[in-house]
């Protein structure tokens, strides 16, 4: 194996031509946009002061990402959650200890009840397998099985703040193998010793950024959108604007939309997506602050609010000081409607709606919007959302090299689907099998990262 | 016996073995998402609908269960 091609340098495609280079072979990573990173983006709010745009939170089950983050010298910093939450649910604000709303508790036990029984009977592994009817939505599901109108009210909330999606665009079955491969109910919902426990200190995108400079040179080609890959006897060629590049072996990491947009030839390739595949549809909102001053009053910045359209919020500020920063989540339905806002709308709906939740809390000195509805190269964000159906026809080859293609991204992971942990483990897979069907390399380069 | 059966519902949400009388549900590893699915499960076996602040003032078998007999 003397050249492999990476389409897409978002973690996934950078972790696979990292192993690569590690083993000797020659990488390029073609990259559509005019930065590396994906769906993980850092935003810089005040000198020095980083927050993330995408990705930001993880926990101690995602091994692979804890290793990278040693590996490249980066750390992480807790995230916080003193103080009590606020929550408008109805039409009043409520404010109490601890991160439980104030809805009935019987009926959000029902509901969990409900999804606890999904994710026992789930195989992550192989999720079509799994004793649960593919036919149904989650919304289908909600209907069926809630009876307490606090239940309806908290689901849709739920499942925004966990998957990015509303009710409709997913399948019932989707969202039990997502629950169960990202660690469970209680892990993926918990931050203290969950899914959210910690955060790259200075944002997430500088793992991509470490990757691309280790690869070093001009290894990474940016503003190269990929729109061909030809299988011939030969070498294969990969096409990107006027450029074509012959390789022994493409990994395609890219989002399961954008892999179905490629031309490959000969065709066919197994298809990413089918017509119920949907996108998660976030925005990310952040609001800016001299301090985190909700603290002042006790709160901890994490608040739950029905109306939207900042569904939820947490404080994200930096641990040293600088800024107080507070992250709204608009997710799902919410976020359809405010991406098509104008700057301004989006702008005095999350004031207002902040000031709502923290009465007292002056204007932001700083305010800032990452649209992921809009990018053309993520089309699902947080992740893709398998329809009902969608697990029968993609499952089985979700992973399968066809012909000299690998894949690799977030959604081809059966473990941590739609995370950067699970973006991570599916570059080292693709990578380890490339280099299964590669002769021992006869000039092997020393390692990346001593 | 409620306090038996308390201590029933206690062991499977939290997938353990026996729960003590007196153990408290925040102490074995309970939290607030687990807890309501026993206060789903007290509404189901007893016909009582708590709260989740009677569960927070009375987290052990023993207690969940006299608090369930006083409102029955
Ligand atoms: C708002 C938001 C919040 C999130 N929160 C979390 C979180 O807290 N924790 C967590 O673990 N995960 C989170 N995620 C998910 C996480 O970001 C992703 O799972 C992960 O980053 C995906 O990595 P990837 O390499 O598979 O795909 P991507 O990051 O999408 O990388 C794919 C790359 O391919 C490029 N590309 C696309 N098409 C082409 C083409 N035709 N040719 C060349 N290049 C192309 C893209 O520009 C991109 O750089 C979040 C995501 C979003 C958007």
């Amino acid at each position: 194996m003397n050249r492999v091609v990476v389409i897409g340098a978002g973690l996934a495609g950078l972790t696979a031509a990292a192993d690569l280079r590690h083993a000797g072979v020659d990488v390029i990573v073609l990259e559509a946009r005019d930065r590396v990173g994906g769906r993980t983006h850092g935003v810089e709010v005040a000198p020095g002061a980083w927050i993330d745009g995408g990705a930001a939170y993880l926990g101690d089950r995602h091994t692979d990402l804890a290793k990278m983050i040693a590996d490249l010298g980066l750390k992480t910093t807790p995230t916080t959650m003193e103080g009590r939450s606020s929550f408008v649910l109805g039409p009043e604000r409520i404010v109490r200890e601890g991160r439980f709303p104030p809805l009935n508790a019987v009926a959000l036990g029902e509901l969990f009840d409900g999804l606890d029984d999904l994710v026992r009977r789930v195989r992550p592994q192989a999720p079509w397998q799994s004793d649960i009817p593919d036919d149904e939505t989650a919304a289908d599901w909600a209907v069926r099985t809630l009876t307490h109108p606090d239940a309806r009210t908290f689901f849709p909330l739920f499942l925004g703040e966990m998957m990015a999606a509303d009710p409709a665009d997913v399948s019932v079955l989707h969202m039990a193998f997502y629950l169960s491969s990202g660690g469970g109910l209680r892990y993926l919902n918990a931050f203290e010793g969950g899914a959210q426990d910690s955060r790259v200190d200075g944002g997430a995108h500088q793992l991509c950024e470490r990757l691309a400079a280790e690869l070093g040179g001009d290894a990474v080609r940016l503003d190269s959108p990929v729109h061909a890959v030809e299988q011939t006897t030969g070498p294969v060629t990969v096409h990107a604007g006027g450029s074509a590049y012959a390789c022994d072996a493409v990994v395609v990491a890219v989002p399961p939309a954008l892999a179905d947009e490629i031309t490959y030839q000969p065709g066919p390739v197994a298809r990413r997506t089918t017509g119920r595949t949907a996108p998660g549809r976030a925005v990310k909102v952040h609001l800016i602050y001299p301090e985190p001053l909700w603290r002042e009053q006790g709160l901890s910045g994490w608040s739950v609010n029905a109306a939207g359209p900042l569904l939820s919020t947490v404080d994200d500020s930096p641990v040293g000081g600088g800024a107080g920063v507070l992250t709204g989540f608009v997710t799902g339905r919410a976020a359809t409607r405010y991406a098509a806002l104008t700057p301004e709308e989006q702008r005095r709906e999350a004031i207002a709606q902040a000031s709502a939740i923290f009465p007292g809390l002056p204007a932001p000195t700083g305010f800032h919007v990452t649209n992921w509805v809009r990018e053309t190269y993520s089309r699902g964000c947080y992740a893709a959302l398998f329809g009902p159906g969608d697990w029968r026809v993609l499952g089985p080859r979700l992973s399968t090299p066809d012909g000299r293609i690998h894949w690799a991204g977030a959604e081809t992971s059966t473990e941590f689907f739609g995370l950067m942990e699970g973006a991570i483990r599916s570059g080292h897979r693709a990578a380890a099998r490339i280099l299964a069907h590669t002769e021992p390399s006869r000039n092997q380069q020393p390692p990346l990262s001593s | 016996m409620s306090v038996e059966g308390v201590a029933h519902i206690f062991g499977r949400v939290l997938e353990v073995g026996d729960v003590q009388a007196d153990a408290d549900f925040f102490v074995l590893g309970g939290d607030s998402l687990l807890a309501t699915r026993v206060l789903s499960a007290v509404a189901r076996d007893y016909g009582v609908e708590l709260t989740f602040d009677d569960f927070a003032f009375s987290p052990t078998p023993a207690a969940l269960a006299a608090r369930i007999a006083s409102v029955r």
